[in-house]
């Protein structure tokens, strides 16, 4: 009861240190992760079971953590190593995109190849976001494609805020569509042990079906605001070269060849055997390798605050896992539910939303899948429909507020930095009815397939 | 004048730090910049200035915005930077300037230019000088002044290390109830010409 009790009181502490916002979030769930471990395991339950559980070191070293030869890959509680190696990995490769210029390359491109016309502009940026957020994460597309929508909005004489706002919600609208699409969708992959071709065939055809709704709904909303200026007014010849954007010729070959590599290791994955954590370490090494005299500055610019952070977390999570919080939880949700499975469902859509709109989705993300585990398990739904349920429910609702998720946050500041701050009222006015619209579609879309 | 000089003023609220500031921009020919750098920046960078006012120097919500790989969506933060990067900007540019609050201090630190002063004045004063300028009681006068110096603390020492109104981050740190404005603005006159030559 007493490790119950300060599992909880950490866990809260944890959430509100990181909304305070005073001290560097890992350094929070690493010093929770360090108290949990020392004293709800060690002084409270006296479990060495618990601490190695939790710390999962030893998955490391099983060949099932690297090849499951075409079977479903462990889940395992504690610290996702899996989830860890595989965004490092990932983040390795997309400073080196970044570093030879590819996504500037890639978004000044698509702009030329509609003639700079704004409003096909709007169109296709807000497609490039959805597709890229797929294999890449949200903070790094939006990152440049709002410094370009910002770029571009100079040079063509147009508001860059709805473009930048449609962006960030089809950024997160793309990120839900695969396994390594969003954090929290990694996360519920390698916990639950669901493939690419899984995710993609589930949450990639109601993310498709609501990006074609959003795309009508951004183009209602803004059609107005945005073909005031069309573009016909600016000498194309003055606008940069997409050309220049390349820094590095060679090294932007190899960053494409090895970019196609990862995404055909990622779709071919339940086949060939071959974890998500084998991928993001030998498309790192792969990167590094490629890029020999520029492995420090590649490295350097990975983002490890965000790695510690998800260490830090799945140990406080680990800990309300090992002292039975989340089983209460979860029989509180099932009781309330009265069974109905639909009713489940509804519910974490819809509860994973809101709590998303307002904290990180992904400590959130980490919490709920124990709870959908003991569900599936006590009231006989299937967790699969359970699990694309959470994943519909944290990605979409992070987009309703300018905190929701860290694309939103990267966006709304690039906005303001160049002079078009972007608040609340404006953010929401313009945001959550697509989120409520997307919302509707996952709810619904998951109730005429899996029930 | 040849050699580039920055004063950088910050001051308690009350204690006549602003009207210094005027003396010492009018005593060496220069231009000051307070509330009118937003109006310098909107115009520099095409934006409306009342939408940057609505931001000045208010505090964070930290239930309302979030920071993410250093990138934060407070507005009042974001216009801080904005404010900070600017003047850094026209230091580096060479040109002289007083500049009173925002953080200069710190923001120029390590500018060979600079002169950095905190003015304080005694509390009586304080109070005197508030209710007189502003037409009010002296016990509102005093709750304006705690107010509003709470206010500066808090959006100084959220950007700044060192805090506010400690002498160890100031060059000269002046009561300018002892000697009167006029006489404390002629001293620091002084001050400045001797670093100056």
């Amino acid at each position: 009861m007493v490790a119950q009790i300060l599992a909880v009181t950490i866990f809260v502490a944890m959430f509100v240190l990181i909304v305070i916002d005073k001290i560097e979030r890992q350094y929070i769930t690493l010093g929770c992760g360090v108290i949990t471990l020392v004293v709800v395991f060690g002084l409270c339950m006296h479990s060495v079971t618990a601490i190695t559980d939790t710390l999962n070191i030893h998955s490391i070293f099983t060949r099932t953590f690297w090849y499951t030869g075409g079977a479903a890959e462990e889940s395992s509680s504690g610290i996702n190593w899996a989830t860890i190696i595989f965004v490092a990995g990932m983040m390795v490769m997309v400073e080196g995109m970044a570093r030879v210029g590819f996504f500037r390359w890639l978004c000044m491109r698509i702009a030329k190849l509609v003639h700079y016309k704004t409003m096909a502009i709007f169109m296709t940026f807000m497609i490039m976001s959805a597709v890229l957020s797929m294999f890449i994460d949200s903070i790094t597309v939006i990152l440049f494609l709002a410094a370009v929508t910002v770029e571009l909005s100079q040079l063509l004489k147009f508001n860059p805020v709805p473009m930048i706002l449609s962006e960030i919600f089809c950024a997160n609208l793309g990120g839900s569509a695969t396994m390594c699409g969003d954090p929290p969708n990694i996360i519920i992959g390698t916990s639950l042990g669901y493939s690419f071709a899984d995710f993609i065939t589930n949450t990639g055809l109601i993310a498709l079906v609501a990006l074609v709704a959003v795309l009508v709904y951004f183009y209602f909303v803004f059609h107005s605001e945005l073909s005031a200026s069309n573009g016909e007014n600016v000498d194309i010849s003055s606008l940069p070269d997409p050309k220049e954007a390349i820094k590095d010729k060679k090294g932007f070959a190899i960053s494409c060849i090895i970019f196609a590599t990862a995404v055909v290791l990622l779709i071919t994955h339940a086949m060939t055997g071959l974890t998500v954590a084998f991928i993001g370490l030998f498309i790192a090494l792969v990167t590094i390798i490629t890029a020999p005299k520029h492995i420090h500055e590649i490295v350097s610019k990975v983002d490890y605050k965000t790695l510690l952070f998800f260490i830090g977390l799945f140990v406080v999570v680990g800990g309300l896992e090992q002292t039975g919080i989340l089983e209460i939880a979860a029989n509180f949700i099932g009781k309330i539910s009265g069974g109905n499975a639909m009713l489940m469902v509804a519910i974490i859509i819809w509860l994973s939303a809101f709590a998303s709109a307002f904290v990180d989705n992904i400590p959130f993300a980490a919490t709920m899948i124990p709870i959908i585990k003991a569900l599936a398990a006590t009231e006989g739904v299937s967790l699969s429909t359970l699990a694309w349920a959470l994943s519909m429910g944290t990605d979409i609702g992070g987009s309703a507020t300018p905190i929701g998720a860290s694309a939103n946050v990267v966006g709304t500041s690039v906005a303001a930095k160049a002079g078009h701050p972007i608040g609340w009222g404006l953010y929401c006015k313009k945001v959550v009815p697509a989120t409520i619209l997307v919302l509707v579609i996952s709810t619904v879309g998951i109730f005429v397939r899996y029930f | 004048m040849g050699k580039q000089l920055i004063i950088a003023v910050s001051r308690e609220f009350g204690s006549g730090g602003h009207e210094i500031a005027d003396i010492l921009a009018k005593k060496f020919n220069i231009p000051i910049y307070d509330n009118n750098l937003l109006t310098e920046i909107a115009n520099s960078k095409n934006l409306d200035v009342d939408t940057l006012e609505k931001y000045d120097e208010k505090p964070k919500n930290i239930f309302l915005s979030r920071s993410v790989r250093g990138y934060s969506n407070s507005l009042s933060e974001v216009l801080a930077q904005m404010q900070f990067d600017y003047i850094r900007e026209l230091a580096n540019k060479g040109e002289s300037f007083v500049i009173v609050g925002r953080c200069a201090e710190t923001v120029l630190k390590n500018h060979p230019a600079l002169v950095s002063i905190f003015v304080l004045a005694d509390k009586e004063s304080k109070i005197t000088r508030v209710s007189k300028h502003n037409d009010i009681s002296r016990s509102e006068a005093e709750s304006l002044i705690n107010m509003q110096n709470k206010k500066r603390k808090t959006y100084h020492n959220r950007y700044c290390e060192d805090k506010w109104g400690d002498s160890r981050n100031y060059d000269v740190c002046v009561n300018s109830a002892k000697l009167g404005i006029e006489r404390t603005a002629d001293i620091l006159e002084e001050y400045i010409k001797e670093f100056a030559q």
